[in-house]
Order: C-alpha cells, then sequence, then structure tokens
C-alpha cells in the first residue's frame, strides 16, 4: 500500500481501516512500573511489557501462557485499558487505548473476567450483579432485564437468578461474572487467570462455558492461564517471558517445544513429552501429540508397521 | 451462615413487605417524629394501635419484634431507674432516706419506657420487612434532592450495598482465619480483657488486609465493567408507587392527624 | 507415633434445619513417616477430616486417637495436640499478621510458652527448612512475593516441630514453577524431618510424585486406600468417582485394551518412556 509521506491525515485513516479488520492489534506495546524504595527515595523502572507486538483476529480463542512475571497479566489489563501503554500502541477494534475519551468503548468491546471469583460480584443478588454492567452504560430497564436472562442462560445458570452469590461454587461465581461481561454485548472477551483458584469441577464448568461461546457465538477470546490443559483447547497459544512474547502458533507448535517450555517453567502434556522422548530415542513418530488418543493411535500403527 | 439472611430481614410474601422501601422509609421517619409529639395517653394509644395493625399486616412473628427490645432491656431499666428516683416533683409517694418517690417521677419514667419501646419496635419493623438492598435503594433515591448540597447519595447507597454484600464472605475468611491461628495455638477464650483484646491481632490484621485486598481488586473489577459513578446510569429495576403505597401513605396521615389532634384533647 | 480414626463421623449443624453429615464411619490407621495423599472432590469431606486431626472440630461419633490416647478427652492438652499435629490451611499466607517474618514465624512456639531461646532455635530452623534466607526474616511478610509469603507460613507451622503435617492444597493458585517448588519443599521436609505427611489435593498428577499411599474421599466416605501404584492403575473405579487418574494412566489403560499387554501401575513420564522403547525398541540397552 503506497502511502503518500507527506500526508499525515490519510496515513492515519489507512492504518485506522487496517485495524478495524483486527479485533486487538498492538504495536510496539510497552508498559513500566515505577517502584520507589523503602525511604521513597530512589525510583525504579520495572519493564514489565517490552515492545509487544500482537494481533488478534475477530472470533480467534488465543490462550497467553507464562509463569507470574512474565506480564501476561499487564498484557491483558491494557486491553480492557485499565492499563494504557507507556510507549507503543494497542487498538481494539481500532479504537486507540491511549486516547482518554476511547476508554469506555474499549472497556465496552473487550470485557474482562478476573482471577477472584467473590472479588468480582458486588450485588447481594444474582441477577442484580449481572444487570450492573448493562445499568453502567445507562441501558434501558426493559433491555437489561433482556440482556439479564439471556447471559445467565448463555453460562448455563438461568435458574440462580434470585440466588445470594455468596452461596454459589467458585465455578458458579465466575459463570455469573462471565454473564456480567456478556450482558454489556462485547465482541471479545479476556479472562485473566479465571480458573486458578478453583476445583477441578470449576475449571471444567467455566472452560466448557469459555469454548462454547467462542464456538457458538464466535466470541473473540483472550484467556490468560498456565494451565496446559486449557491452553491446548486454543486456536492460537502465545507465551510470554520476562514481558516479551517468545512464542506465538498453533498448540501444536508451541508444545512441541518440550525443552523450552520447561525452561520457562511451563508444563506441557504428558504424553507430548513421552512423544519428544520417545522421538529423540529414535522412534519415528511426530513430537507434537498433544492427546492421549492421538498418542495411541500412533503407537498402534507404529506397531503394525513393526 | 448457610441460608442465614443478612441484618433483621424477615422473607415474607405481605402487605407491609411490597410497599415501596421509600414509602416505608418517609413513614418510619414521620413516626418517629410523632412519636415526640405525642403529649398525653390518647396519642399512646394512637401510636400503639397504629404499630399493632402494622405488626399484623407484616405477617413476621412476633417475636421479632421483641428481640430488638431485649438489646434495649438494660437501658430502659436504667432510664427507669433514673426518673423514678431522682425527679423532682409533688405528690411524694414515699421516701427513703433522701431519695423521693413521686408521682411525677413514675408517670415521667413510664411515658419515656413506653415512647422507647414504640420508637424500637417501630424501626424494627422496617428492618424485618424491607431488604438490605430496598433499604440502599430507598435510601439513594431519598438523598438525591440534597446532592446539590454535596451529599453523595449514590455513593453512599453503592458503599452501603458492597459492605451488605461483603459480610457473609467477610464472616467465611474471619472463621478460616481463625482456624489457621487455633492450629498454631492461638487461643481465644481464656485470660483477662486485656489478653482477650491482645489475642485478637492475628484476627483482625490478616482480615483488614484482605478486606483491602478485596476492596482494590473489586474496584478494578468495577471500572473494568464501565462503572463512573453516577454517570447516566440507568436501574433494572425502577421503584414504582402503586395503589397500595398511596393507601399505606392515607393511613400514616391518618395517624399523624389523630396524633396531632390528640394534643388538643 | 500413630493416629487411628475409628468410626468418625461428623455432623454439621446437628439438630437445625441445615443439619448435614459431613463425613460418614471414617477408620483409617496412620503409620510414623507415610507420606500420605488424601484426594476427592470439594464437598467429599476431606476438610471436615483433617479438622478433626488437630481438634479444631469434635467427632459427633467416633474417636480419633493419637499414640493410643483420644485427643478430644482432655480439653486442657488441645494445644499439645495442635503442636503434634501441624495443620497449614489452603492459602496459608492469608494468616501472616506480624510485623517481621521472624515473629509471625515465632508465633507457634510462642503460644506453646517456649523459651526465647528455644523458639530462637526453632525459627532460624523452621525458615532454612522452607528455603527463606536470614536476610528476610527482618522484612515485612506483606513485602514477599506470593511464594515467599506460602513459604513464610508453613515455616510458622513447622516451627512448632510437629509430628505429624497435614496441608491442604499447598500448590492451590501456584504456578507450575511454584507448584514445583512447594511440592519439592514438602518431598525434602519429608524425607531429611521423618515426620508423617498427609497431603489433601484435587490433583493425582501432583499427589503422584510424592506420596506412597493415597486415600481416595467421596461423599462423606473413605472409597479407596491403598499404595500408591495400586490406587492408580484402577483406572474405571476413579472415574465412577468423578474423578480423573494420571494421564499416563489413561495412556497405559488406552495402548492395553489395544493389547499392548503393559504394566497398568506406571504413572511417571520416565517410566512410561522406559517402558514403551521395550516394545519398540527390544534389545537396545538403555
Amino acid at each position: 500500500m503506497k502511502i503518500c509521506s507527506g500526508n499525515i491525515l490519510f496515513r492515519k485513516k489507512l492504518t485506522e481501516i487496517g485495524d478495524k479488520m483486527n479485533m486487538i492489534k498492538s504495536l510496539k506495546l510497552s508498559f513500566e512500573y515505577t517502584q520507589y524504595n523503602e525511604e521513597k527515595e530512589s525510583k525504579e523502572h520495572l519493564l514489565a511489557l517490552k515492545d509487544i507486538d500482537l494481533s488478534v483476529e475477530k472470533g480467534e480463542f488465543i490462550a497467553i501462557l507464562g509463569t507470574n512475571g512474565s506480564g501476561k497479566s499487564t498484557l491483558a489489563k491494557h486491553i480492557n485499558a485499565l492499563l494504557t501503554p507507556v510507549r507503543g500502541t494497542l487498538w481494539v477494534k481500532g479504537y486507540d487505548t491511549n486516547m482518554e475519551e476511547n476508554i469506555w468503548e474499549v472497556r465496552k468491546t473487550a470485557g474482562m473476567v478476573f482471577q477472584n471469583p467473590d472479588n468480582q460480584i458486588i450485588a447481594t443478588v444474582v441477577e442484580e450483579d449481572v444487570a450492573f454492567g448493562p445499568e453502567n452504560l445507562g441501558v434501558e430497564p426493559k433491555e437489561i432485564r433482556k440482556r439479564v436472562n439471556e447471559s445467565l442462560e448463555a453460562v448455563g445458570m438461568s435458574e440462580y437468578l434470585n440466588h445470594q452469590p455468596h452461596l454459589l461454587s467458585g465455578g458458579q461465581k465466575q459463570r455469573i461474572a462471565i454473564a456480567g461481561v456478556l450482558a454489556m454485548k462485547p465482541d471479545c472477551i479476556v479472562l485473566d487467570e479465571p480458573t486458578a483458584m478453583l476445583d477441578p469441577q470449576g475449571r471444567k464448568e467455566v472452560i466448557d462455558t469459555v469454548i462454547r461461546l467462542n464456538r457458538e457465538e464466535d466470541m473473540t477470546v483472550v484467556l490468560i492461564t498456565h494451565y496446559m490443559e486449557e491452553a491446548i483447547q486454543a486456536h492460537r497459544v502465545v507465551v510470554m517471558e520476562d514481558g516479551a512474547i517468545i512464542m506465538d502458533g498453533e498448540p501444536k507448535s508451541i508444545f512441541s517445544n518440550v525443552e523450552r517450555m520447561k525452561e520457562i517453567g511451563l508444563d506441557v502434556p504428558q504424553v507430548t513429552e513421552i512423544s519428544h522422548e520417545l522421538r529423540k530415542n529414535g522412534l519415528n513418530i511426530p513430537g507434537d501429540i498433544l492427546s492421549t488418543e492421538e498418542m495411541v493411535e500412533t503407537l498402534c500403527q507404529l506397531k503394525s508397521k513393526t | 451462615m448457610n441460608g442465614m439472611t443478612i441484618g433483621q430481614y424477615y422473607p415474607v410474601n405481605s402487605r407491609i413487605h411490597r410497599l415501596d422501601p421509600r414509602v416505608k422509609l418517609v413513614a418510619a421517619f414521620i413516626y418517629i417524629t410523632m412519636l415526640f409529639l405525642v403529649k398525653n395517653f390518647w396519642g399512646y394509644l394512637f401510636a400503639a394501635f397504629f404499630v399493632s395493625l402494622t405488626i399484623y399486616a407484616s405477617k413476621v412473628p412476633i417475636i421479632y419484634m421483641l428481640r430488638g427490645l431485649k438489646n434495649i432491656i438494660f437501658i430502659i431499666t436504667f432510664m427507669l431507674v433514673m426518673n423514678i428516683f431522682f425527679t423532682k416533683g409533688e405528690r411524694v409517694l414515699f421516701s427513703i432516706w433522701k431519695i423521693s418517690v413521686t408521682m411525677e417521677g413514675l408517670i415521667l419514667s413510664a411515658r419515656m419506657a413506653v415512647r422507647l419501646i414504640l420508637l424500637v419496635v417501630g424501626t424494627s419493623i422496617l428492618t424485618l420487612t424491607t431488604s438490605p438492598i430496598q433499604l440502599t435503594d430507598g435510601i439513594e433515591y431519598l438523598l438525591k434532592p440534597f446532592k446539590r448540597f454535596g451529599v453523595p447519595a449514590h455513593e453512599i447507597a453503592m458503599m452501603m450495598s458492597i459492605a451488605l454484600r461483603f459480610i457473609p464472605t467477610l464472616v467465611e475468611e474471619l472463621d478460616k482465619i481463625m482456624k489457621a491461628q487455633k492450629a498454631r495455638g492461638a487461643d481465644f477464650d481464656t485470660g483477662g480483657l486485656m489478653k482477650k483484646a491482645k489475642s485478637l491481632i492475628p484476627l483482625l490484621v490478616p482480615l483488614f488486609i484482605s478486606a483491602f485486598r478485596r476492596a482494590d481488586e473489586l474496584a478494578m473489577a468495577m471500572e473494568a465493567r464501565c462503572y463512573r459513578g453516577d454517570y447516566n446510569r440507568t436501574r433494572m429495576k425502577e421503584m414504582k408507587l402503586y395503589p397500595h403505597d398511596y393507601r399505606f401513605m392515607a393511613v400514616v396521615g391518618a395517624f399523624c392527624i389523630a396524633v396531632i389532634g390528640s394534643r388538643f384533647v | 507415633m500413630s493416629i487411628e480414626i475409628k468410626n468418625l463421623s461428623y455432623i454439621y449443624n446437628k439438630g437445625t434445619a441445615f443439619e448435614q453429615t459431613a463425613i460418614h464411619d471414617i477408620n483409617i490407621s496412620i503409620q510414623k513417616g507415610e507420606f500420605i495423599g488424601l484426594i476427592g472432590h470439594t464437598g467429599s469431606g476431606k476438610s471436615t477430616l483433617i479438622q478433626h486431626l488437630n481438634a479444631l472440630l469434635k467427632p459427633s461419633t467416633g474417636h480419633i486417637l493419637l499414640d493410643g490416647e483420644d485427643i478430644n478427652a482432655d480439653s486442657s492438652k488441645l494445644k499439645r495436640i495442635r503442636q503434634r499435629v501441624g495443620l497449614v490451611f489452603q492459602y496459608p499466607e492469608h494468616q501472616l499478621f506480624e510485623m517481621t517474618v521472624y515473629k509471625d514465624v515465632a508465633f507457634g512456639p510462642e503460644n506453646m510458652g517456649l523459651s526465647k531461646e528455644e523458639t530462637d532455635k526453632r525459627v532460624k530452623a523452621a525458615l532454612e527448612n522452607v528455603g527463606v534466607d536470614e536476610s528476610i526474616h527482618e522484612k515485612s511478610p506483606f513485602e514477599l512475593s506470593g511464594g515467599q509469603k506460602r513459604r513464610v507460613a508453613i515455616a510458622g507451622v513447622l516451627a512448632m516441630e510437629p509430628e505429624v503435617l497435614v496441608l491442604d492444597e499447598p500448590a492451590a493458585g501456584l504456578d507450575p514453577r511454584g507448584r514445583d517448588e512447594v511440592l519439592g519443599l514438602i518431598k525434602s521436609m519429608h524425607s531429611n524431618l521423618g515426620i508423617t505427611v498427609i497431603l489433601v489435593s484435587h490433583s493425582m498428577e501432583d499427589v503422584s510424585r510424592l506420596v506412597n499411599r493415597v486415600i481416595v474421599m467421596h461423599q462423606g466416605r473413605i472409597a479407596m486406600d491403598g499404595a500408591l501404584n495400586e490406587v492408580f492403575s484402577r483406572v474405571e473405579e476413579i472415574e465412577a468417582l468423578g474423578l480423573r487418574a494420571p494421564s499416563i494412566s489413561y495412556l497405559m489403560k488406552g495402548l492395553n485394551e489395544r493389547g499392548f499387554g503393559l504394566p497398568q501401575d506406571i504413572y511417571k513420564v520416565e517410566d512410561a518412556v522406559d517402558c514403551l522403547l521395550k516394545v519398540f525398541q527390544p534389545g537396545v540397552c538403555k
């Protein structure tokens, strides 16, 4: 695309159009925390994000993996404009998050669900909590009612309409939180380690809900996690370390880098590790097997050949 | 804490429960004002009659009303004693040493006791028939006119409802902290007042820290859901006045007239 | 040191409308030095059970005997029981409250009425055992990272020198690296200090790296109790309880269904690799 170098306005328009095709796009996004020492004298600038270039298409399900301190949560908060870049830019559906007038549009477009199920729930009754978002947006009361009912249905919690949230299980609370975000009719949901505090049953409930929303409602999903069994279900996995993106690709290609993943401090599915080791020892099988079924099939085929 | 409702609210479907919370709040305020305007026996009779009617219509068992009184029994007794023995009057009934019991004293203390009892029972009806959320919604609405004087009506109501929401959560957390400290040999039962007070530190410090952390995370979650104070905010459940609210207001009106009228008897 | 749990039952809110039997008729025998994994769903009764071990809860029926003596017989001896059976709850960092790391860890020994010298000895030993350096002793616990806080909290229980250490989901909320560190710590505590360890967890995989005995609870009762590899090989039974066996167990099961004839009780990656290599590369020395 040839752009007249002198025509800044024209260039800006083209960039905007280009970005509207991506749900999320970041260019050299950097973020710093300022830390003061005990006497509040010296300042230390800690770089939490370094030159992040990321794009997410509409309808994609991407998982962002990394250990604590990798910057994944910081990145998530940028997508929802809870944080703004110190350097670089982030656009959500074409809206530049650096511009203050865009903040509410951004937050409406990219809803966010947090790690602690309890600390997201504001009301004493489920339906009132789900209504909180649309109420803030000034939506008309009848429409709020409709959205609340639809959102609760989408997460499978319709029968809990009048329940008190503090009596629900962790997985149920997180689904209410997701419903609360859905009620704002976002295009994208960002989930920041939503299952870290849940038991296996709760984790399953939440991930199943998220996958269904992505597949059936074409919801763009950004899942921050350190659970590889969740990441392998995504279309794309992005691995972060020390504030930078070090790997970006399909689950198979990411997880087959067994040594690198372990070096970073991340888990790899046990079958992937096994296939990797077998391959190292000379067996002619692919090194990127992710599921038990696939492993069984591959080994059976290998056995029938010998 | 399973299933127990917050505060005193007794959930049942009665005429009084169905009234708009704003109406009930204003009625409670008017009622208390009237209690101080009562001058004679007739006034107290009207008040007692009004209260009894409301209790009956609320379908809440009397025992709950009386619970509120249990808390102030000490105050009532103290007041009674003070007024009976220390009021100066003319018609002396009997004396012990220099302290005399007068008829005036007896009547005055009886009046104060009755007034206090009616006050407590009346406000109990309010909290027993109105859920915490309804109360905060009502308070928010009624405080709105004072916004021009700088009263942050919306913020006050939001703070109250969030506090109510977190009470059971914090109670649960306190329980967990208590168990963890007991597992380290902490003792909350034995010892004198000072020792017991000191033993609360391992409970309160973690609880406070946790509360602050929760507040921080909650604020972030609220912002993420586009909360920006009262700017352009709508409500899913709008408070509307219905005929039964107007009827009740008429009853309150009649009560006022009766009390004021009784002053001239 | 031995623990005998006999016919233990516990009913919450007995006599009210909210009455609920949390655990029924539990019988377990624990010997010194065992490393036990207690597994079950939320609601299976694990939490209720472990709170009986240090007398935080009193049985509705049944007894708990520590070295032959009923722990609930004498309420003045409760502190001693809680010193001998140390309990680390989930997210133990939430219990930190003192001004310095040192003081917080000293809370337990101080409650035991130990002398200053003895307390100092124990605090230092406990912090060393959990890998917290001396330079951190005088820092406020609230300045530390999540992982460090958790270690300090565990040290707080360790400082009482318990004979039995019960840990409820010690790796909860940690990332893989943090989880490995904590579990590694517990493993070395078990082998170096010779204490009996009971690890409560949801994760079969976590447990499989450490313990030698597994007890599975389901709806308030003991469903399975046996050696690690024996329990994990019973994949169908585990599934029927709504739990998941370690993924390698599924692999072995799947391969055996296709006639591979491999041992079912393998659950470690290295063992699986060795075993499969033997199948495909017979005669190649490893």
